[in-house]
């Protein structure tokens, strides 16, 4: 016997379970909300999204399983989620459905009413099926399943205490076995029957782990994984082709096993949905529809699909840079002058000043400054997801990410990209074929992410403050054109073969609720935060010592960064920024990209000069009013989005000296040409570590590596080199 | 080869038909199955993307959206 199950009133694993689109997130977070706890599944790199809540006195802990269509092994998602039904054998499992899309979720279903552990049927967006003049017999439903059947509106709350009391009584005698209900037609049952029965006699012991009707579909199946699993030899798998009922169900139809099994589920599915559901006599034109009549149009299609994503990187960089000012004024104003008034205070040595305020604060402050950016653009990239746009502007570009031998579902991960590589590394699991997820990571990369933003922002500041939303935007096509060079170069040489599957779901459009957004939202951006608390932070206060080492060092050209840049210099020589300054920076960039314009600063800067210190009560004033300008700023942004040159980037007296060495050292071209490498020559340290996890090899983190360095160095030297030939001065 | 056969991508906008036959074998048909293509199901093309693949069809009453080189992998009847 399972061991938990003699654990009485004690905690009840409730596992959640349902299609993509089927609303499981909403639903999770509306039940979940603070508690959820985001993790990964052991092994791999898949979110696992679990929370401990208490449910009238009942302790429960609930699992989020991915969303999948079926239980078939072939994705990832499928085998955690079936590993985890069969392996961990959750108390209750919680199937949430799309209620208006009865008849493909129920598919579902059925594999999950095989496993016979109890069940509870989430009828999820029931409001849609009213407001659509469907009919449910929820309780012809429920005796037909032998379950319970809870409809819900889970962007509302509606029907969740009800599901959720529903659930704690079904898993309150330790996950007993729900009874099979429902059967897949005399033949296919007839031969099922006869492989359990056969496992039965063999493995004497087998049910108490499995249930043998499920194993009996799984060898019918050829199912390698699951007969693993469960320890059955090549005997049984044999049994297959010699068993008298398994040959006449073959004989007897044109279609092999497995397809006899998918057949079957959709089956009943379908018979079931005939059952119970009624349509209205009338139908009219969904709100679907009519969208997609302008957003998938021939003509208007794609001016729609790039009109949307410069709406994401015009809003998010409206409504997150008066934030970044905010911070960036906060941690080079009051907080460093607080620090070194304490630290003199306790008379501490001048270099541990220097070190807190330069490599500690400073380090914090550049991380945090560009963390509302990252924030308004995952709120974005979560809309487009939650929104249904998603698969649309997958289905829009596919041809094109075809071309390159992409699979459409490329496109999620490479638009991961522009908000930071690492997540988008992560996303590449949804791709089946291994060829084509490799190669969709080696084009990430070239995906500027957020990261590289403080760089383009500060330099479009500096030197092109007019059209600075224009340079953005081209040096974001600039990496889109050149993925797509790349592709094909992969695609012809190192990547040949069967391009893989594109059959993907364009789910109805749906408004997410603003608590899933900002959940979400924050799980991802708290991903960032905690990345950078840890390795930016390290890596800030590291390059403070190359800067100050040797020891005592005073001219920071002497620095052991010092004379690495000077080292490489020559090789950006032609390409218009052969300074050591420059080439440290980017050396630093290695690590992190959004590191090069703290090394910047610190480099170009000079020693801090003393200044008047306001008191602490000015400095926290300034600090709220600040921050209530900044929200003003937002919002007046948001509403004049067009047009607002909020990237200017304004220089406040403790930046702008070394504001000014750049525009030195720097012209507007050699600027262009510094932010073309910077977009492309290689992958930050993190994103390093996302391939070895995502691939278990370096190689490929060393491949995108190297193809970036030669291809950063080629664009950045045509467009120096070519810039001058045009008389556009060097 | 039934005469009232196409395959999938043959399949006109707004014409309805009928799953007769998948071509595609292993993963790529079991994943096919899995989304409710299967034998007997009616079938319509709803859109046919701008750069002109992949199409949309409307299967057990949802929006799917497969490649050109898959939908020639299913076999249809047109229903008249």
């Amino acid at each position: 016997m399972r061991p938990g199950s003699d654990r009485g009133r004690e905690t009840i694993t409730v596992a959640v379970a349902g299609n993509p689109n089927s609303g499981k997130s909403t639903l999770i977070n509306a039940v979940a909300g603070t508690r959820l706890q985001v993790g990964n599944w052991p092994g791999v790199t898949v979110e696992k999204k679990e929370a401990h809540l208490v449910h009238d006195g009942h302790p429960i802990r609930l699992v989020d399983l991915p969303g999948t269509y079926s239980l078939s092994p072939y994705s990832q998602e499928e085998i955690i989620a079936r590993d985890y039904l069969v392996q961990d054998q959750p108390d209750v499992l919680i199937d949430v459905v799309d209620a208006t899309n009865l008849e493909r979720n129920l598919y579902l279903t059925m594999q999950l009413l095989e496993l016979e552990r109890p069940v509870v049927v989430a009828l999820n967006f029931f409001d849609e099926v009213r407001k659509k003049g469907l009919v449910i017999n929820i309780q012809a439903l429920e005796e037909a399943l032998g379950v319970r059947v809870v409809p819900t509106v889970a962007s509302r709350g509606e029907g969740l205490p009800e599901l959720m009391a529903a659930a704690v009584q079904a898993g309150q005698n330790g996950g007993r076995r729900a009874p099979r209900k429902l059967a897949y037609g005399e033949d296919l049952e007839r031969a099922a029957q006869s492989l359990e029965d056969r496992l039965q006699e063999r493995y004497p012991g087998l049910a108490e782990r499995y249930p043998l009707r499920w194993l009996a579909y799984k060898l019918m199946e050829g199912d390698q994984m699951a007969l693993q699993e469960a320890n059955l030899d090549a005997e049984a798998a044999a049994w297959v082709s010699s068993a008298a009922a398994v040959k006449h169900l073959k004989s007897s139809h044109d279609e092999d096993l497995e397809g006899l099994l998918a057949e079957a589920r959709h089956g009943v599915a379908a018979g079931l949905t005939r059952e119970v559901l009624k349509r209205p006599g009338w139908s009219k034109v969904e709100l679907t529809e009519r969208l997609d009549r302008i957003i998938l149009n021939r003509i208007l299609g794609i001016p729609v699909f790039l009109l949307a994503m410069w709406l994401v990187f015009k809003l998010t960089f409206d409504l997150g840079n008066p934030f970044v000012d905010w911070v960036d004024g906060v941690f080079s104003g009051p907080l460093t002058r607080w620090t070194t008034a304490l630290l003199t205070w306790l008379a501490a040595p001048a270099w541990l000043t220097s070190l807190a305020t330069e490599g500690v604060i400073g380090g914090v402050g550049t991380v945090l400054t560009f963390v509302p950016l990252i924030f308004a653009m995952m709120f974005f990239i979560t809309l487009l997801e939650g929104s249904g746009y998603m698969a649309r502007a997958a289905f829009v570009m596919d041809r094109a990410m075809h071309l390159l031998g992409l699979h459409g579902k490329s496109f999620i991960p490479m638009l991961l990209g522009f908000g930071c590589n690492v997540p988008a590394l992560y996303a590449t699991r949804a791709l089946e074929n291994p060829k084509d997820k490799v190669l969709t990571a080696l084009l990430i990369p070239l995906m500027s992410c957020g990261a590289k933003l403080p760089v383009y922002a500060l330099f479009t500041g500096l030197f092109f403050a007019a059209h600075a939303g224009t340079v953005i935007w081209s040096l974001y096509m600039a990496g889109i054109v050149l993925a797509m060079v790349m592709g094909i170069i992969f695609k012809r040489t190192l990547f040949r073969g069967e391009n893989p599957l594109f059959v993907m779901e364009l789910p109805p459009y749906r408004l997410p609720t603003l608590k899933s957004l900002m959940i979400h939202t924050w799980e991802k951006g708290k991903h960032f935060i905690i990345k950078a608390g840890t390795y930016i932070l390290a890596v800030s206060v590291l390059m403070w010592f190359l800067l100050h080492l040797p020891w005592g060092v005073e001219d920071k050209k002497d620095s052991v960064l010092g004379k690495l840049g000077q080292g490489l210099a020559p090789i950006f020589q032609p390409l218009g920024f052969g300074q050591w300054q420059a080439a440290s920076s980017l050396v630093t960039g290695f690590v992190a990209k959004e590191i090069v314009v703290a090394t910047m600063g610190q480099i170009y800067g000079k020693e801090a000069e003393p200044e008047e210190t306001p008191s602490l009560g000015d400095d926290v004033k300034d600090i709220a009013m600040s921050f209530g300008k900044a929200v003003m700023d937002a919002g007046s942004n948001v509403v004049s989005t067009f047009g607002v040159a909020t990237l200017a980037v304004e220089e406040d007296e403790k930046t702008k000296d070394w504001r000014d060495a750049l525009q030195e050292q720097f012209t507007p071209l050699s600027a262009l040409a510094f932010l073309a490498f910077t977009l492309l020559y290689m992958p930050c340290m993190v994103t390093a570590v996302a391939y070895k996890q995502e691939f278990g090899t370096w190689k490929w983190f060393g491949l995108a590596t190297g193809y970036g360095l030669i291809l950063a160095w080629l664009v950045a030297l045509i467009i120096y080199q070519g810039g001058k030939l045009l008389g556009l001065g060097g | 080869m039934n005469l009232g056969q196409i395959n999938l991508a043959q399949l006109p906008v707004g014409q309805k038909g009928r799953i007769a036959r998948l071509e595609a074998q292993g993963p790529r048909k079991r994943r096919l199955m899995d989304m409710g293509v299967i034998v007997g199901e009616e079938v319509q093309v709803e859109k046919i993307a701008p750069l002109g693949d992949p199409i949309e069809v409307i299967i057990k009453d949802y929006r799917l959206s497969l490649r050109k080189i898959e939908a020639e992998s299913v076999t249809v009847e047109v229903v008249l």
